[in-house]
């Protein structure tokens, strides 16, 4: 009996890799003939609000001159779409993939270097000389470009103007600071309203990513290497952090809904984000024309107005069936249709990476939500001065062990061995 | 001999499909993930390491944070929330109380709620203008709003808290269930002997509730050590961020897990030593409470083959 189970067994075990390797998939279907398309090129994208109509767009565009091309747009939360690509890339399986992906830059590399030969190289395909630099630098891996460049995250310094005139501060006076003068304005506000000038969260790594960019400094090196420990960049982001909280310069929020609550209620005269932000601004209709844009604050006198938060890019599947019909559809759009951009930016307030495109029409035009201020126009602008940085492919494990340790700096441990901490935390985590 | 050998096939034959089953989506996930233990995996680019996995799980202050996290939820929530839902059980399960059943279904009913949902009412109650700074100002109990939920300290109660509200009628329905199987002539045996009330809820409630209350640690304990959903939900929404709540403090091991998977760049090799980690945990933990709960017969003669 006993003997008989453990033979069982034993079959059971040598049936299941047998299996396993039983299931490899058939070749794919062959490549179809340009232009046509055995099935649609399917797009995995994840906000309703966003991209996905933008994508629909592109798509209603293209089909005018390519009736033929059909397209299925599957749409999933951003975590969703992240684990469904992992784990399908991760298994192996050619099926079940999508033809085009929408990926942060922040996770680009990382999907990049886990999976090569999984993303399509488009080095020959764009003129990336047309994208700006520092967004094409995200899809770059060995010298090869594999992103197809989309929504920038070019950040702005977004305010009120009515409520800052209450403590007697001029829009001139928030052009070109400096975070700290940013700081003496935002206790300057406090004092005169009692209220707050700005919401953050302590924990959130947002705007501290917004002050190295505009520094040109990162958690890493350009070779990838490990930046922390004597960072100078970041010992300044986190002092400027530390005045944060130590002089309750800021209404604190746990998370997304709560952030952007606090500007759509009134909470907070300011927001220093991502442009992708626009759109949550808008959503509070009943503070239209009261709302205008400066540069970001700069972290140090060497340091630039400009900066970038979060954003996103296209990729096309290697092994899909489709390659070449996605990767012809993406050229004929966001590599060359200027109208689309004008588009887009009108009814989605996206702003592209596209140059070309920030002469248009729907850029040179004023925003009345923004006082007739031209505010694309602006953001292009500031686009144009981001520092290009390797982000590497460890920005989250990098998150995570910075501001992991911050709490212990807010409670008063030596700054030098904080540092030292996260920059030993880091290097273990990616190792 | 041979008749019985032949039942013996059939009844194989019966179990084949689920052994079949079993085989594959159990065993084979098991033993891959053991060999995946043995690898470092950067998604496809695997790499076999043999044991660097765990000598490098030895040394990561992120595993030891989830390791602490989860272990400060197990020592308090647990306790807490089984010693609750015995007095709650105990009281319900007194006959004179009116509208008994009201409240058993009041206590029960926060279990059937959607773990999501419970997890976003609590972090809105708690957060900077939520109701609880709301209340706690209008009493002046407070002068200035609590950040709740940006201090790792009060962040930690909060969830706790939370977990306390949500499960303690699930166990309670266990206690109860269990109590309603004690016979009641014991209970007035004992008070004719002159028992008191406390006396016969620790002379005979708890020696009765013994292997219920065995079964309910060994779950929450396995149930803590699991923990994912609401400290997910409770950290979730930052921008772009990665961050676990303030310090750090919502990561939990299968959180960790996750985040080594799913957030991080893919190292599903690491991740499974980690998983592989818990699962020592918790036979360890479990081991243990067995032991500590078995009744002095079986310690007895568990001495007794010691001796021997």
């Amino acid at each position: 009996m006993k003997k008989l189970v453990s033979i069982m067994l034993t079959a059971a075990l040598i049936a299941v890799p047998a299996f396993a390797s039983g299931s490899k998939e058939t070749p794919a279907t062959p490549v179809a003939e340009q232009g046509t398309t055995a099935s649609p090129v399917t797009i995995w994208s994840w906000d309703p609000n966003f991209n996905i109509p933008i994508m629909q767009s592109a798509i209603d565009n293209y089909k005018m001159e390519n009736p033929d091309v059909n397209f299925n747009i599957v749409e999933m939360s951003k975590a969703d779409c992240e684990q469904k690509l992992n784990t399908i890339l991760a298994s192996g399986s050619k099926k079940g993939l999508p033809d085009i992906v929408l990926i942060e830059d922040y996770n680009a590399q990382k999907y990049l270097n886990s999976y090569p030969g999984k993303f399509a190289e488009l080095t020959n395909e764009f003129d990336y000389n047309t994208f700006i630099d520092n967004k094409t630098s995200y899809g770059i891996v060995d010298g090869k470009n594999y992103s197809v460049p989309f929504d920038s995250g070019v950040a702005g310094f977004f305010y009120r103007p009515s409520m800052l005139k209450m403590a007697g501060i001029a829009p001139a006076d928030l052009e070109n600071i400096t975070w700290d003068q940013f700081c003496d304005l935002a206790a300057q506000y406090k004092e005169k309203t009692g209220n707050y000038f700005f919401a953050n969260s302590k924990s959130d790594g947002g705007l501290l990513r917004i002050m190295l960019q505009s520094n040109g400094d990162w958690y890493f090196n350009e070779d990838g290497s490990v930046n922390i420990k004597n960072n100078d960049s970041l010992a300044n982001a986190m002092r400027i952090y530390k005045r944060f909280e130590t002089e309750d310069l800021c209404y604190p929020t746990t998370g997304w809904t709560d952030w952007v609550g606090a500007i759509n209620d009134g909470k907070v005269a300011s927001i220093t984000s991502g442009c992708w932000i626009i759109g949550s601004i808008k959503a509070g209709t009943d503070q239209s024309g009261d709302w205008a844009l400066a540069p970001v604050p700069r972290l140090s006198e060497e340091g630039t107005n400009a900066s970038n938060l979060g954003g996103s890019s296209w990729y096309v599947i290697n092994e899909s069936a489709n390659k070449d019909a996605a990767i012809n559809f993406m050229k004929a759009e966001y590599g060359a249709d200027n109208s689309f951009y004008q588009e887009i930016l009108t009814n989605n307030g996206a702003i592209g990476s596209y140059k070309p495109s920030y002469t248009g029409s729907a850029y040179t035009t004023g925003d009345s939500f923004f006082g007739g201020q031209k505010v694309y126009a602006d953001l292009a602008n500031y686009a144009q001065k981001i520092p290009s940085i390797n982000v590497g492919q460890y920005t989250y494990e990098a998150d995570a062990a910075v501001m992991g340790n911050m709490q212990s700096y807010y409670d008063g441990t030596d700054l030098t061995k904080v540092l030292e901490s996260m920059n030993a935390q880091l290097t273990n985590q990616i190792q | 001999m041979s008749s019985h050998l032949k039942s013996n096939k059939t009844g194989w034959f019966f179990i084949l499909p689920v052994a079949v089953l079993l085989a594959c989506f159990l065993l084979y996930p098991i033993i891959y993930s053991l060999y995946l233990t043995l690898t470092s995996t950067k998604g496809i680019v695997t790499n076999f390491v043999g044991l660097s996995n765990y000598t490098k799980m030895f040394h990561d202050p992120m595993f030891y944070k989830a390791l602490s996290n989860t272990f400060i939820i197990l020592l308090v929530q647990v306790p807490i929330m089984l010693i609750l839902a015995i007095t709650f059980a105990s009281m319900l399960n007194n006959k004179d109380i009116k509208f008994r059943g009201f409240f058993r279904t009041a206590l029960f009913l926060p279990s059937v709620t959607s773990l999501i949902a419970y997890a976003i009412l609590f972090k809105m109650m708690f957060s900077f203008d939520g109701l609880v700074n709301q209340g706690l100002l209008a009493f002046h109990f407070i002068q200035t709003p609590i950040q709740w939920m940006n201090n790792p300290g009060t962040a930690m109660f909060v969830l706790i808290f939370a977990m306390i509200w949500r499960w303690t009628g699930y166990n309670m329905i266990f206690y109860l269930s269990a109590m309603q199987n004690i016979s009641s002539d014991l209970y007035e045996a004992a008070s004719i002997d002159g028992a008191s009330r406390k006396i016969s809820f620790f002379k005979i409630t708890l020696p009765l509730l013994k292997p219920m209350i065995l079964f309910t640690t060994v779950m929450s304990t396995i149930g803590t050590l699991q923990l994912f959903d609401e400290p997910m939900n409770f950290a979730a929404g930052g921008t772009t961020a990665s961050m676990v709540g303030p310090d750090n403090c919502f990561l939990t091991l299968s959180v960790y897990i996750y985040n080594l998977c799913f957030k991080y760049s893919p190292r599903f090799g690491y991740a499974s030593t980690i998983s592989y980690a818990i699962l020592v945990i918790v036979a360890i933990l479990s081991f243990a409470q067995f032991r500590v709960s078995e009744d002095s017969e079986a310690k007895l003669e568990r001495k007794a083959r010691r001796n021997k």
